[in-house]
Parts: structure tokens; sequence; C-alpha cells
């Protein structure tokens, strides 16, 4: 029987039992609507993370530090790490745990600045302001940091230099302090001065301190270490953007020269002077990914641990792949489930047809066509069954979409779900494939029926 | 055309075994109407089963127009039968849930017959059996006359060289078994197949041309078997057939 006449001969064996064929290909279209569904999500996400890498970290900046938990993907070690001058500790968990990281120097910096492949070496100053106001207004807590010309922030008013840091004296505000400094808009507060209060770290008193204190009746109070009021003029007030990575509030933007004169105002003295936990390394021509693996192992050879934006990028889609392979699982252990669906409903098939399979093998019907056409009415159940799943899918998925994204917060533009068509007609080819290999032994009966046995009328 | 030769046919091993056919030969002739009669149990059906090379004899052999079947690989016996032989049963066996023209298309397609003629092909076996107008008709919304005509316009659409009817008119009440019958003989005149009968009806079995009658597995007696008017009509059946 040629391959045409098999296909539709299969098709309409289906077609006059239409309620059984219905049920089993639902059996599968679960597991195809999972799958569907499932891949949807991983390229929705994947496609998420990449432009929240691409918007968040250039691909030219390596984040150089000297403590391997820079790469580590965030997973800190539970080892303890010998002691080294520059070690310092950050509190990090709830049980007062704290993770010791081994800080880049200023001797340091130095070294890499000098290595011939890196352009630009910046410091990540994370400042310890205490309160940012304005004449007149309340004091609020604030977190600053240095502006990177690399990664622009969201602009909501005002305006950021094409190119290069923002000047001396100058700062972004987040949108969130627009009211509560007092400001009647975003564009009311350009050019407007603030004012960031920084202070000397607490160095301890001496005794004699103490004692001079007060034997002058002067309030214990003055020990507190120096503090004083930065001001900056607002040259753009920013916001959150959709794709950006930020777990605490925005941070006020200062040119590079405030920040290292804040950190380093706030650090004399004290052992985190002149140390920074890691430090941006811009590669010359780092557009290109080759530049970006010969600097990373040369730097590597100098005991520096390194991270690239496609590190972070991998970090994060491995992560992404783990869920979806997980709840791509759970479909498939749907569709295992329903490929005992189409073995059983063919064998009924084959019962029912004992007679028709009989006449067919009287007529000269090979074996090899008989189970084909027994194959072919498992692969369409297969087909009506992805069909049924992904047409589902996309029913549910794309309605639904724009619901989901404004929920997550994902942004405009973003779309938790994305199908795609090539994915979709190759896994309903798959799901076919699968239900041929249920069919086989249905398919393999008939083949196998004896005639004789199959047209005897008692 | 169809020589059988000192066929035994023996079911079960040893003790229990059981002869349904035991040293049956005979020769029919291209073109001949053959009935085989016999009570239930004779072996008739068994001798048919053996001759359209679905069974096997355990001794002797069949020869069909010069090919000894038993020697055929099992696609070599598929190829012959799709091509030289078709079937007429008593129950039918025609497929309720598809239309007329799919039922007649079906030794077509297991031949496979290429082509545009396949559709003129079958709309020609319907009208020779009077069922042009049935073309899209479900099968199961036929009579049972009607049933066994469609299942003879399936059994001719191929121009096969041999037709075997097991009890054709079985199912049927005797008017409407009558006009199957002469419907049998007018293709059998018309395209030359040799149709080859098993029956237990004496009425039916004396209207062909060669009569076997089988009695527990042994041929009790051939008739007619030589008849000479007949050389003139197997000249016509070679002519129509190409």
């Amino acid at each position: 029987m040629r391959i045409t006449d098999t296909v539709r001969r299969s098709g309409r064996s289906l077609r006059n039992a239409k309620l059984r064929t219905i049920l089993t290909s639902l059996a599968i279209a679960v597991g195809g609507f999972t799958l569907t569904t499932t891949l949807a999500a991983g390229n929705g996400i994947r496609a998420y993370t990449d432009r929240l890498v691409a918007s968040n970290f250039d691909p030219a900046e390596l984040i150089v530090g000297r403590d391997k938990e820079i790469a580590n993907n965030g997973a800190p070690s539970t080892e303890p790490k010998e002691y080294d001058e520059s070690v310092s500790s950050l509190t990090v968990g709830g049980d007062g745990s704290s993770l010791q990281i081994k800080q880049v120097t200023t001797e340091d910096i130095q070294e890499l600045e000098k290595l011939p492949y890196i352009e630009q070496v910046r410091a990540n100053y994370i400042l310890n302001a205490r309160y940012v106001t304005r004449d007149g207004q309340k004091r609020f807590t604030l977190s600053a940091t240095a502006y990177n010309p690399a990664q622009k922030p969201e602009v909501e008013a005002g305006k950021l230099p094409t190119e290069g840091d923002i000047a001396a004296g100058q700062a972004t505000l987040p949108d969130g302090y627009i009211k509560a400094l007092g400001f009647k808009s975003a564009n009311d507060a350009l050019g407007k001065t603030i004012k960031i209060d920084v202070q000397k770290p607490f160095v301890d008193s001496t005794g004699e301190e103490v004692i001079q204190a007060i034997r002058e009746g002067r309030d214990l109070k003055t020990l507190q270490p120096a503090s004083e009021q930065r001001s900056f003029k607002i040259v753009a007030v920013t916001k959150k953007a959709a794709t950006s990575i930020n777990f605490g509030t925005l941070p006020v933007l200062v040119s590079t020269a405030d920040a290292k004169n804040i950190y380093d105002y706030t650090t004399e003295g004290t052992s985190n002077y002149g140390k920074y936990s890691y430090v941006f390394v811009r590669v010359k021509d780092g557009k290109d990914a080759a530049k970006i693996t010969t600097a990373q192992n040369d730097l590597k050879s100098k005991d520096y641990f390194t991270q690239s934006s496609k590190d972070i990028q991998q970090s994060i889609t491995q992560i992404v792949n783990i869920l979806q392979a997980l709840v791509g699982v759970f479909g498939l252990i749907t569709l295992i489930a329903s490929i005992f669906g189409i073995v059983n409903t063919q064998y009924i098939s084959v019962l029912e047809r004992i007679r028709e399979i009989g006449l067919m093998k009287a007529l000269g019907m090979r074996k090899r066509d008989l189970r084909r056409l027994f194959m072919l009415e498992a692969g369409w159940i297969g087909f009506l069954g992805g069909l049924i799943g992904s047409v589902a899918s996309l029913l549910v998925g794309i309605p639904l979409n724009p619901w989901v994204t404004k929920k997550l917060d994902l942004g405009a533009g973003n779309s938790l779900l994305i199908f795609r068509p090539a994915q979709i007609i190759a896994l309903i080819a798959v799901l076919i494939l699968v239900a041929m290999v249920a069919g086989y032994l249905p398919a393999r009966k008939a083949a196998k029926l004896d005639p004789i046995e199959a047209l005897r009328t008692e | 055309m169809i020589e059988v030769v000192n066929v035994t046919k023996t079911y079960g091993k040893k003790d229990s075994a059981f002869t349904a056919l035991n040293d049956v030969s005979l020769n029919i002739k291209e073109g001949a109407t053959v009935a085989i009669i016999g009570k239930s149990g004779s072996g008739k059906s068994t001798l048919m089963h053996i001759m359209s090379g679905l069974d096997t004899p355990s001794d002797g052999h069949i020869s069909v127009s010069g090919t000894v079947l038993s020697q055929m690989k099992a696609k070599q016996m598929d190829a012959f039968r799709a091509e030289s032989m078709s079937f007429i049963f008593q129950a039918f066996f025609v497929e309720g849930n598809q239309t007329c023209y799919q039922n007649v298309m079906l030794p077509l397609e297991i031949a496979e017959v290429r082509g545009r003629d396949r559709k003129q092909r079958v709309l020609e076996a319907l009208e020779a059996v009077d069922l042009a107008e049935k073309v899209n008709s479900k099968a199961r919304n036929l009579s049972g006359g009607q049933k066994q005509r469609l299942a003879i316009a399936r059994a001719i659409v191929n121009k096969p060289k041999l037709i075997f009817a097991d009890e054709p008119t079985g199912n049927l009440d005797s008017a409407t078994g009558d006009k199957i019958i002469d419907l049998l003989f007018n293709i059998n005149k018309s395209i030359g197949s040799t149709l080859v009968i098993v029956t237990h009806d004496n009425d039916l079995a004396a209207r062909c041309q060669m009569q076997v009658r089988l009695k527990d597995g042994r041929i009790e007696s051939i008739t007619g078997s030589a008849v000479k008017a007949k050389s003139a009509k197997t000249k016509v059946a070679k002519k129509g057939k190409k």
C-alpha cells in the first residue's frame, strides 16, 4: 500500500472512532500543553535575562576581584579563608554570618592599570552616606554610588552626557525622592541642590580624650566622628528600568571623582581605606569576546578572579535551564502516561477490526503495510494531541501574556511566554514519533494476525 | 490453471492430529466455474484456503498458472494475491463505516495501483454490480444483497484471474441469492475470471461447470471437469484481460 493511501486510510479509521480518538489524544495534549508552555516560558525568561544582563553589564567590562567569591556566582563558600590584611567582613545572613572578602587594594588597581590590554579600571564605590536632604526638608536615607557611563539609568527628566562621566558636583536623583524632598515635579528638581551628609568612620576614642572631655564638661556626644554635608546639583531624575537588577532603592549617582572623595572620607583610618571588594575593568576592544577571554585568562594567572557579562548571563541561564528541565519532566511524565493510553486504544482498535485486518491480509496486504497502517493511526493521535496541546497553550498564553508581564513587573516589551513556531512544529513531530513508537506493539499484533482465524464466520 | 497435487492438511500433532484434507488432487482450467461441495467439516474451506495460499498444505503442493505457491516468499505471495486473487465471503466483510467507493478502492490500494484510472475502475466495478448511485453511501446503510454486490464489486475491481467465493449466498434469502449467483456467472463470462465457489447448495453447484465433492477430507467425486464447449469462452476471456 502506498504511503499516501496508508495515511488517508489511517486517518479515516480514526474519524470513525471520533470520541475514542479525541479522548486518547487529549492525554497527549496535556503533555503537549505543558511542554509547549514550558518551552515558551524558557524562551521568554532567557530573552528577558539576556536583556537584563545586556542593560546592566557592559560586555566590554570585567568584574575583577581578589577573592574567589567573585567568580562563585553569588554562592558563598563555607570554607575558612586564610587571613590577609586586605580581608574585610560583609554582614550577610540573618543568623549573623558574614562573608569575608579579600579586597582589591590601591596597589592592585595600579598594577591593573599598567596592563596593556586594560583600558580603564573603575573601583566599585559603595558609599556610606548618612542621609540626603535639602534646605527646609526632612532627612532621608539613601544608597549612593558612582555613575557608570556604560550603564546609563533610565531618565525621567534631565539629560545625561552622551559620553563620559557627569561633572563633579552633579548628581542624579531617583524619582522616589521628588515628593519627599519637596519638589513639585521631576523637572522642578533639575538644577536644584541637594545635600548629602557623610561621616568620618568611628574610631575608638582614647581614654585620654574621654577624660579630657569630662574635665571640660563637654557632652560625650562631641566625641562622635566628624561629619559634613556635600552639595550636589541635580542633573537628572532617574527611574527604575524594567530590566535593572536592583534589590534596594535606586542609588543617587555622583561622578567618579566625587565618589572617590566620599569613599576616602568615610573610610579613612579603617581597614577598608583604599580597598574595594571588586573593581570594574574595561578591556581594550572588549566588544570582541576573544579579547575578553584572553584578558580573563591572563588575570587568572595573576591571581585575580574575574567575571564577564557572559559568565553572569550563563549563571542566570543555568538556573533558568534547571527550572525549565524540572517543569519539562512533569510534561514528560504526562507523556509517558499517555503512551499507555495509546497502546490501550490501539489494541482495542486492532481487536475491533480483526475482520478488516483479515480481509486486507487475504487481499494481499503486506505485513509491513499493515504495521504501518496502525502505527500511522497512532501517529495521527499524536499529531492531534500535539495540535490540541499547543493550540491550547497558545490560546491561554497569548491573551494572558500581557497580564503576566504586568504582574511580574517585567516591563514593556518583555513577555514571559515567547512561542516559536519552529519549536512547536518540532514538538508536534516528536509527539507523532512517540505515539508511533507506542503504537508499534498493537500494530505488530495486527500484522501477525492469522487471516484464516480472523475471517472465520462462526 | 490451478493444479492441486496430492494435498494433505493435518492439524495438531501426533495423537491429537486431525486430517482436514487427505491426498486431494484436482485440476481447474482457466476461466472455469467450480463448485466445491460438502458438508461442514468436510474440508472444503480448508481446500479453499490452501488453494488461495492463505494456508499451507502439510503435504503435496498447489500450483497456480505454473507457479508453486509454497515456493513463493511471503512478499511474492502477497503481491500475487493482491494482483491475481480476490474473495467473496458469506458475511460480506464490507466496512460499514466506509463508503462504497472506499470499500471498492481497497484492493487497488493494496495492489499499489497508480494513476488516475483508479477512480474510473472503482466506478466501473460499482456500475457492474448496479451500485453506481450508491458510490458515496456508507456501506452500513446497504441491504444484505447490496452488501454482497458491493463485495463482488470489490472482488472484481482488480480484474483478478481467480475469484474465491465462500458460501456467497449463505446470508441471503433465496431470491436475492439467485441474483447474486447470476451476477457472479455474468462476471465470470465478461472478465473471464476463474470462479471457485465453496457451497453446500446443490442447486448452485449444478450451475457450475465442475463440481468437486468432498467428504471427510477426501474427494468423493469430480464431475463435469472436461467441458469442451468452454475453449471458445477461454479465448474471449484472455482477450478481455488485456
